[in-house]
């Protein structure tokens, strides 16, 4: 399994998905935290600074977007390349293959938030923030990252297009963004606005076994998928 | 070793696979054999693992593909048709993505895989981009990447399919000298090939077994008959009276009239008459110089074409069986209506020819029989 971490993490970087999603991740990020220190007219509220960082419009931006184009070539690629009889052949098996795959973009999206530590740092330099808060936020990140990973995974598992592959993610993340909006009912089962109550500094035990719950149910059925199509192949 | 039992892979209705089994013995080269859409790349996907079968079992070594899984795929080295690689990754890299995939100890894998480079000479290449390698050069990296680790047995699709002239042949020898210490399985529609490298052929054809055996016996096999050309300077015009001096003769033909002044004659006998040596006998006694004789070559093409052709007269041959057996009610009730009124003497006659032809009948269902038992 680490093997294949390991290849697909290089592989990342061999092609440009890995700078681009990371350079469009800081770049969406700082623009939202350089317009929320301009707009604060030199008073800033250190303790709530992260819920405008991670305001929806970057937030957005990397799950609907960024998240689907990590993820859209896993196995369609694979499939279309026919490498997939290599991969399938070894003696690895399919729940390892798929679980290496959801690391390695794991890994990449955990890169691109290292680099969000800068934004802690500076904030440290200035002010005294609520650390607390900033680590529960990046913790919420991370959940909603393994599940819009896990999904993304999946969707590429089904198909061995990566653009329908990608599509599939978007629509599905935006339709689940946009239609609570539209019900009017904050509640619904939208894993972006689950998110908003992390950065409020408070861990959600509902809301952190939902996103693990939706992780693992992908996963499980990205593996259905995988194996099912051994005897359909 | 490889025992299949059995397996069938079904699309929908679609048969691909039907009920094939054959056995590898350890260190044997053995082809896959058959037109496009055989089922070639079925079955070898089948023994992989890559595939489930509908029916049967395949055992790798003794550990079942579909039950120790993880095991039997451990003995298995295979280069699947199309010769897929990560084209973003080097040939060494590559080979040692590979190498990690299957497991090989941490200790030995740097060994192995420069091991394996230079099994398969890619040393001058190990640190280019698979993707701006030559075909041949993807084969050999692709061939690596099967045979790293070091498994008992190696499944190889379609290996030469691209390749040059040369590179085939570079190919051919790497595959014979991989023979001396694996177990091979290679599937290929070139008969030549496969008459040259392996030691087995098991020929398929529309998902059915044809045939298994080695390919000088399936060469003699499809011989039915001794060709013989032979160039003679024949000043007399005797040539055509030799039919009568050997009785074996079947068909004497001039094939070629040539501006020297030789002709070239075929002569066709029976398989069991080789008639080389009473040719060389008689034709100096009638004053007729042989320049050349030749035995006509029956290839693996001609064999290969002569067993799918049978099976599908056996096809044909089944449903006619079942049509004669029809015909053969209503014979016997014309024949009795026709006898009562004809004499005696003649009906005896009617009889016993009656009986000849049933008894004929029965002779050619029993060889047909017998050619099912044979195929099963």
């Amino acid at each position: 399994m680490w093997a294949i971490i390991k290849k697909e993490v290089k592989t990342y970087f061999l092609s440009p998905i890995g700078y681009v999603f990371i350079g469009i991740f800081l770049l969406a990020f700082s623009i939202s935290f350089n317009l929320e220190l301009a707009s604060s007219n030199g008073i800033i509220d250190f303790q709530r600074i992260f819920i405008y960082i991670f305001t929806y419009l970057p937030t957005i931006l990397v799950f609907a977007f960024l998240i689907p184009m990590l993820t859209m070539r896993s196995f369609a690629e694979e499939r279309k390349n026919g490498t997939e009889q290599l991969l399938l052949t070894a003696p690895v098996s399919i729940t390892k293959i798929v679980l290496a795959k959801f690391i390695s973009a794991l890994i990449i999206v955990l890169i691109a938030l290292l680099f969000m530590v800068m934004y802690i740092a500076i904030i440290c330099h200035f002010g005294t923030p609520d650390i607390s808060v900033a680590l529960v936020t990046l913790f919420g990140f991370i959940l909603l990252s393994m599940a819009y990973i896990s999904f993304g995974i999946f969707a590429s598992s089904i198909t061995e297009n990566q653009i329908i592959a990608a599509m599939i993610s978007i629509l599905t993340f935006v339709v689940t963004w946009v239609l609570p909006e539209f019900l009017n009912s904050g509640s619904g089962f939208s894993l972006i606005n689950m998110f908003y109550k992390f950065t409020t500094g408070q861990i959600s035990i509902a809301y952190t076994v939902t996103y693990l719950a939706f992780t693992i149910l992908c996963i499980i059925l990205t593996i259905t998928v995988m194996q099912r199509r051994k005897s359909a192949r | 070793m490889i025992e299949v039992k059995n397996i069938t892979k079904k699309y929908g209705d679609f048969t691909a696979v039907d009920n094939i089994s054959f056995e590898v013995k350890d260190g044997e080269i053995v082809g896959l054999l058959g037109p496009n859409g055989a089922g070639k790349s079925t079955t070898m996907n089948m023994i992989t693992g890559f595939i489930e079968m509908t029916e049967g079992e395949i055992k790798v070594n003794g550990y079942d593909i579909s039950k120790k899984t993880k095991k039997a795929k451990k003995q298995i080295g295979y280069m699947p048709e199309g010769v897929p690689s990560y084209h973003e990754l080097t040939a060494k890299e590559f080979i040692k993505y590979m190498a990690e995939l299957k497991a090989v100890d941490r200790k030995v894998r740097k060994e192995e895989v420069n091991k394996v480079i230079e099994e398969t000479g890619l040393g001058e290449v190990q640190n280019k981009l698979i993707k701006n390698l030559s075909r041949g050069y993807k084969q050999r990296v692709s061939m690596a990447g099967a045979l790293v680790g070091n498994p008992d047995v190696l499944i190889l699709d379609e290996p030469t399919v691209g390749l040059d002239p040369k590179q085939i042949l570079e190919i051919r020898n790497l595959i014979k000298e991989l023979g001396k210490k694996h177990t091979v399985i290679l599937s290929s529609h070139i008969l030549s090939e496969v008459s040259q490298i392996c030691e087995r052929v098991i020929i398929i054809n529309k998902g059915k077994l044809v045939a298994i055996d080695t390919p000088e016996n399936l060469e003699e096999k499809s011989q039915n008959k001794n060709v013989l050309y032979v160039t003679v300077e024949d000043k007399n015009g005797k040539m055509e009276s030799i039919k009568e001096k050997i009785e074996n003769i079947k068909e004497l033909k001039l094939v070629k009239d040539n501006e020297d002044g030789t002709k070239q004659y075929k002569i066709i006998s029976d398989v069991e008459n080789d008639l080389r040596k009473a040719l060389f006998d008689i034709l100096p006694k009638e004053e007729i110089t042989i320049f050349e004789l030749k035995k006509e070559e029956v290839s693996l093409e001609d064999a290969f074409m002569k067993l799918i052709e049978d099976e599908k007269e056996n096809n044909k041959q089944n449903t006619e069986e079942v049509e004669d057996k029809i015909n053969e009610k209503n014979v016997k009730t014309n024949s009795t209506v026709k006898t009562k009124k004809k004499e005696n003497t003649d009906k005896k006659q009617k009889n016993k020819e009656t009986k000849k032809e049933n008894s004929n009948k029965k002779q050619n269902q029993g060889q047909v029989k017998e050619k099912k038992g044979e195929e099963k």
